[in-house]
């Protein structure tokens, strides 16, 4: 621990203590998610920054969104992002879920990945290498210092319209609202 | 030892199937182009010489003809306990490697066939795939539910009048950002 640090530690402990421990859930979509292996074993060792990968989104606060999201895999994305615990951020990796790379004229395809879900940070590319996971990592920490990664919230405030465009897509969804007090 | 069981097969087919044109194009591979109505006693026939293995069942849209073109590739890992000898003294081919491609087409205008399932049991999710992808109707065929998609689309996507751009433009790119609505 740096000792320039301390001060932080002691003004914020809760926000220090989530900056280093972001537990990714382990979701795999598109092709990026091939890049996340070496980033979390030995070759790059993502523990040095402690994101460490868990295995259910019940545990996790970090959401990295590893390609193109189908419509069927929005739809796990949604109940994924939804089951996490409060405060969680999102990362969407590489180009498909920013526009729609290479994908941006197909049937079955979703363009923008944030008319869906609120996202912290994008890393551009196809593919990124790993490095550039731990850029956007340290990038978050300095977010989360400022007390800009707050996508969360933006989920909670505008659910209606989130839940309005997910219809839009997947038709009527079979799952009860998240935030009761924000239903039209 | 491939080659000839081929041609004695190739003979055997012209014999049973004469409508059907049948040529070798490779050392292993023999394609034959059969009417609708013949495709599955072709398959049966195929199936008691040995090839029990439907590798693949695809689909083309042939839009200028008016015809969708469907694919059947068969081919054979034979009996691991076979002894070689045997089946060449007693004329039953088996041609391990060897790919048998069944082309036949079908009208665009009714696109109507057969299932091939009392045949080959794993035609199943193939068929509901041209199916979901091409809107081919495969009679006898016991669920013809949506496998991969989670839309309903007009114009099933795979046919070549569907139009991606447009569909892509009407659907996704309507749906406003949420930083718009106020």
């Amino acid at each position: 621990m740096d000792r320039k640090d301390i001060k932080k530690w002691i003004k914020e402990p809760g926000k220090m203590g989530h900056k280093y421990s972001l537990h990714a859930i382990y979701f795999c979509t598109g092709c990026g998610i091939i890049e996340v292996p070496p980033v979390i074993t030995s070759r790059w060792d993502a523990e040095r920054f402690g994101v460490i990968p868990v295995a259910t989104p019940r545990q996790a606060n970090l959401f990295l969104i590893t390609g193109y999201v189908s419509v069927k895999t929005l739809k796990a994305v949604i109940r994924t992002y939804e089951q996490m615990p409060e405060p969680k951020w999102t990362v969407g990796f590489g180009s498909c879920p920013i526009n729609g790379g290479m994908y941006w004229d197909s049937y079955n395809t979703i363009k923008h990945l944030d008319k869906y879900i609120p996202i912290d940070g994008w890393i551009a590319g196809c593919m990124p290498r790993p490095e550039a996971i731990f850029v956007a990592v340290t990038h978050l920490w300095t977010l989360i210092d400022k007390g800009e990664a707050k996508a969360y919230v933006k989920y909670r405030e505008k659910y209606k319209y989130y839940r309005d465009n997910q219809e839009k897509v997947l038709g009527k969804l079979d799952w009860p609202a998240l935030y009761k007090e924000n239903q039209k | 030892m491939t080659n000839k069981n081929l041609k004695f097969l190739e003979k055997k087919l012209k014999l049973s199937f004469k409508d059907s044109l049948i040529n070798i194009s490779e050392d292993t591979r023999i394609i034959i182009i059969a009417q609708k109505e013949q495709v599955l006693n072709i398959l049966k026939f195929l199936k008691g010489k040995g090839y029990d293995h439907l590798a693949l069942i695809s689909c083309a849209d042939w839009i200028e003809e008016n015809e969708f073109e469907l694919v059947y590739i068969i081919s054979s890992y034979g009996d691991p306990h076979t002894n070689w000898e045997n089946i060449a003294k007693s004329k039953q081919p088996i041609g391990v490697g060897v790919n048998i491609i069944l082309k036949t087409r079908i009208s665009r205008e009714n696109p109507q066939f057969i299932t091939a399932i009392p045949v080959f049991e794993n035609a199943e999710p193939y068929e509901r795939e041209i199916h979901e992808l091409f809107g081919i109707n495969f009679e006898g065929h016991p669920r013809l539910t949506p496998l991969f998609l989670e839309r309903e689309y007009k114009i099933p996507p795979f046919r070549k009048d569907f139009d991606t751009r447009k569909y892509v433009e009407e659907v996704f790119d309507k749906i406003p950002f949420v930083e718009e609505k106020k």
